[in-house]
């Protein structure tokens, strides 16, 4: 369970986030929807340590994670699949997915998620000695999500995925996804701005609009709600 | 014909040292985007520390391990007290701090270990080997300094490529962020990387010393020499950096021995800004913009 | 209109900061004294030139030094063929070469950014000391040239020293440096050099011609070296490739940095710490009986401690650091005055 209480964030004075609070349960999916700068990434950023909140919680399990550093929150089981996917091109494949896990201690389990990666996406094994710079968008973004599973995450943080990705492609990769949601328990927050893709596989949804949180409901209702649809998500 | 042998095999002994140098340029240029100019003063201070513990009755081997051991130490100690605070500011600041390590160093040297000229102990000899009774143009310490850093390269080569340890500190290097958010303690990585960075040049201090002599400054040119290998590999490429030390000391060689041997810096300054005019991000750089 | 009659204002400020220093080298101080004022002065008009290449136009140059030494040696090789030159000639004429040695430098420079530049400029810092005792017959060798102290005219009377001619001489040329570095600075050229620093890509859209810019940075900066190498050639009466070492191009950078980056006052701020730090430390160190391996490069650590120290505690340099601090307390007592101690603090464009 990951849960975000009364978070407030500000860059300089121009507040990005103003006392958010919402929960994702384990097992079920989360979308954040919301306009260009409604502070969909910047969520995403402050829950990894990115970026140091004015005030606010945000507990995984019973560990509060404002005051830690990124790397610390990342071994408390936090994985961020950033914006842009975030891989590093300079590496190779299997290089990137060994990142994935490397602080922990368990290196037979660590093979084995590296091989459940490959397995989870298929077309990664046979690219996996190729440098990362090679690989197309939707390999980029399996591998990004790929890696994030290696360490073997409660929370799973997914930064606009679909950004730059054909629609069909992307349908793939969440429903492949979807599915070790359930069997994991993960608790996955996924940042949207294409509100439909992400209300077909959410489980929940909220809407931000100006670092508020606007609207928290089912996904279903949410989809459902032709005026709200209107009025925030533009379809 | 001897003696173009002769000047060939000076110029990659010296080359190697230079690369020593350069690699060590490279390896914090990569990770932390600064040029580490008190690189050869480092060196030098590590140098002397070795000196004083041959001069107390210990053996070279014994001042060797010290050398490297205190370079990695004043690396390590360098980035997290002194560079650590900058990493994020204007490129200029680290310009002038590692200037100002540079000067300090170059004047507590003198403090600690006297500001005399002092000559510096060989392990092998570096006269000229004889077999028979022809001389062959090549020393056992020249030997051993081509055979020194190019096991060094080698060790340092499999540490970045063949270990999770290497892994993490090239992700760390490549892309910082996103190292953190899978967990890598990025500071400790670039912590580890100057102190293995200096532990190179301080190689490159014991391997210069018997030659250039050891005085507080004596690294100057030797760190020049290995910047501008560096500079014409492209700063990015540690095969470039090595390639183009010995190319600047191979370039040095030739026109000190057939020019003369005060021309030898311009030449090789006349080297750097002909490739730089040609090529701006030096040899070995392909189209990697990711400077500012 | 305005900025006619603001230059004339400055001019007579000038003009009087000349009159006073010229008093003072007369009347107060002694020979020695002189001396080292002398040294202040050319370096400071070498500093000042740096200033507005490093501090104002953003490039950094490892290699000014350099530049010094082709303005001395001009002036010592045109007197060791021609001794009776004057000396407003040979001002001039190190003056141009060293122009043009800045323009060519500039032109490769243009083309370079960050540590392709310092590295370009760090090689030729190396390399350009040791030219002379190559081509031995032109430039002496290492034992270099020497060059004879100009005489004071004789209508000051005989009692006029040459130390206080040279002191003269110095002060005149810096306080001439000054006058034209603060109004360039502060006119359209010192704008355009501004923003090339502060952003290349916006600089470019607005129209300026970014490498044009630069290059015309550097000849600046280089004319400043060049007059500084030539007045050090007659102070140190001779010219040898030893008093411009790599340690000469880092003690300039030095001053600027203490005195605050692109502050002209700085300059002189920082080569006055330069000259004096030595003296004092010297006095110190003596009477605490050091030795004098320890005693010699106190300076020398002071000079390193203040670099980190400046850049860990003031980003903006230890004057910049004052210079805020003043301003913040100036704006707390009351109505604020701009501070004439900062004639290059960004600010709106001068009227």
């Amino acid at each position: 369970m990951l849960e975000i209480t009364d978070l407030t964030v500000a860059y300089g004075g121009v507040i990005a986030l103003d006392s958010v609070t919402l929960s994702v349960p384990e097992g079920s999916i989360t979308a954040v929807l919301g306009a260009n700068g409604a502070g969909k990434t910047t969520l995403v950023r402050t829950i990894s340590g990115l970026v140091k909140p004015r005030q606010g919680s945000v507990m995984l399990g019973d560990h509060q994670l404002v005051g830690r550093s990124p790397e610390a929150i990342a071994r408390l089981g936090v994985g961020h699949v950033p914006e842009g996917h975030g891989i590093v091109s300079e590496l190779t494949v299997d290089e990137n997915l060994r990142l994935g896990g490397l602080w922990r201690r368990d290196r037979a389990d660590q093979r084995v998620a590296i091989d459940e990666a490959y397995e989870l996406f298929p077309p990664l094994r046979v690219r996996r000695s190729v440098s990362a710079s090679s690989l197309s968008g939707g390999e980029r973004q399996m591998l990004s999500i790929g890696r994030a599973m290696v360490a073997r995450p409660t929370a799973l943080l997914l930064d606009e995925p679909s950004l730059g990705l054909a629609g069909a492609l992307l349908a793939q990769i969440m429903q492949r996804l979807s599915a070790l949601v359930v069997e994991r328990r993960l608790s996955v927050l996924l940042i949207e701005q294409n509100a439909r893709s992400a209300l077909s596989v959410a489980d929940q949804a909220v809407v931000l609009s100006l670092g508020r949180v606007e609207m928290s409901d089912t996904a279903e209702r949410l989809a459902g709600d032709d005026a709200l649809r209107h009025a925030y998500l533009g379809f | 014909m001897r003696l173009f042998v002769i000047y060939t095999l000076d110029g990659i002994t010296n080359g190697m040292v230079y690369a020593a140098i350069a690699l060590a340029l490279v390896m914090i240029w990569r990770a932390t985007r600064i040029i580490n100019y008190a690189q050869g003063a480092m060196a030098m201070f590590t140098t002397y520390i070795a000196l004083t513990v041959i001069r107390h009755g210990a053996p070279y081997w014994m001042g060797f391990v010290v050398a490297l051991a205190a370079g990695m130490v004043i690396g390590a100690v360098t980035e997290r007290v002194l560079v650590r605070p900058v990493e994020s500011r204007p490129p200029l600041n680290a310009v002038i701090l590692s200037l100002g390590v540079l000067i300090l160093l170059e004047a507590i040297a003198p403090m600690l270990f006297g500001g005399q000229t002092q000559s510096f102990p060989v392990p092998v000899s570096n006269i000229d080997i004889v077999v028979g009774t022809t001389s062959l143009p090549v020393s056992p310490f020249a030997l051993f300094t081509v055979g020194a850093v190019l096991v060094a390269m080698l060790l340092l080569f499999l540490v970045f490529q063949r270990t999770t340890l290497g892994l993490r500190m090239r992700a760390a290097a490549f892309n910082p962020e996103i190292a953190r958010l899978l967990g890598i303690r990025v500071g400790r990585m670039l912590t580890l990387g100057w102190g293995l960075a200096a532990l190179l040049g301080a190689l490159a201090g014991m391997l210069a010393a018997p030659s250039v002599y050891l005085y507080p400054s004596n690294m100057d040119e030797v760190l020049v020499f290995g910047f501008t290998g560096a500079i014409i590999g492209g700063l990015e490429s540690p095969v470039g950096a090595v390639a183009g030390a010995v190319g600047v000391g191979l370039a040095l060689s030739y026109v000190s021995g057939y020019v003369g041997a005060d021309l030898a810096p311009l030449g090789g300054f006349v080297i750097l800004i002909v490739v730089l005019m040609l090529r701006p991000q030096g040899l070995f750089s392909f189209g990697r913009q990711r400077q500012v | 209109m305005l900025r006619g009659s603001t230059l004339v204002r400055h001019g007579l400020v000038f003009l009087g900061l000349t009159v006073v220093l010229l008093l003072l080298t007369s009347f107060v101080f002694d020979a020695y004294t002189n001396y080292n004022v002398t040294e202040v002065a050319i370096l400071a008009i070498s500093a000042a030139g740096l200033t507005v290449l490093t501090g104002i136009n953003g490039q950094v140059s490892l290699g000014h030094g350099a530049l010094m030494m082709i303005g001395a040696y001009t002036t010592s090789v045109l007197l060791t063929w021609h001794p009776d030159l004057p000396l407003i000639l040979m001002l001039v004429a190190s003056i141009a070469t060293t122009g043009i040695a800045g323009a060519i430098v500039g032109i490769a420079g243009a083309r370079l950014r960050g540590p392709y530049l310092a590295g370009a400029t760090l090689a030729l810092a190396v390399a350009l000391p040791q030219v002379p005792s190559h081509f031995a017959s032109i430039f002496g060798g290492n034992q270099g040239l020497s060059v004879p102290t100009p005489t004071p005219p004789p209508f000051l009377g005989a009692n006029f020293t040459q130390e206080e001619w040279l002191a003269w001489i110095a002060l005149a040329a810096g306080v001439i440096t000054f006058f034209v570095l603060a109004n360039l600075v502060r006119g359209a050229t010192g704008r355009r050099f501004r923003m090339v620093r502060d952003n290349e890509v916006a600089a470019r859209l607005a129209g300026v011609d970014v490498a044009r810019t630069q290059i015309l940075a550097y000849v600046i900066s280089a004319a400043c070296a060049g007059l500084a190498g030539s007045l050090f050639a007659y102070w140190v009466t001779r010219t040898s490739p030893s008093g411009f070492t790599l340690n000469l191009s880092l003690s300039l950078l030095t001053a600027i940095v203490i005195g605050g980056l692109g502050s002209l006052v700085g300059a002189v701020v920082g080569s006055f710490i330069l000259v004096y730090l030595p003296v004092w430390t010297g006095g110190f160190a003596s009477s605490l009986n050091l030795s004098s391996n320890v005693a010699n490069n106190v300076p020398l650590a002071i000079y390193g401690i203040v670099l980190i120290v400046a850049i860990l505690v003031f980003p903006r340099g230890i004057a910049g650091g004052f210079a805020s601090i003043l301003r913040g307390a100036t704006r707390v007592l009351g109505p604020s005055r701009r501070s004439p101690a900062l004639p290059t603090a960004p600010e709106t464009p001068s009227q």
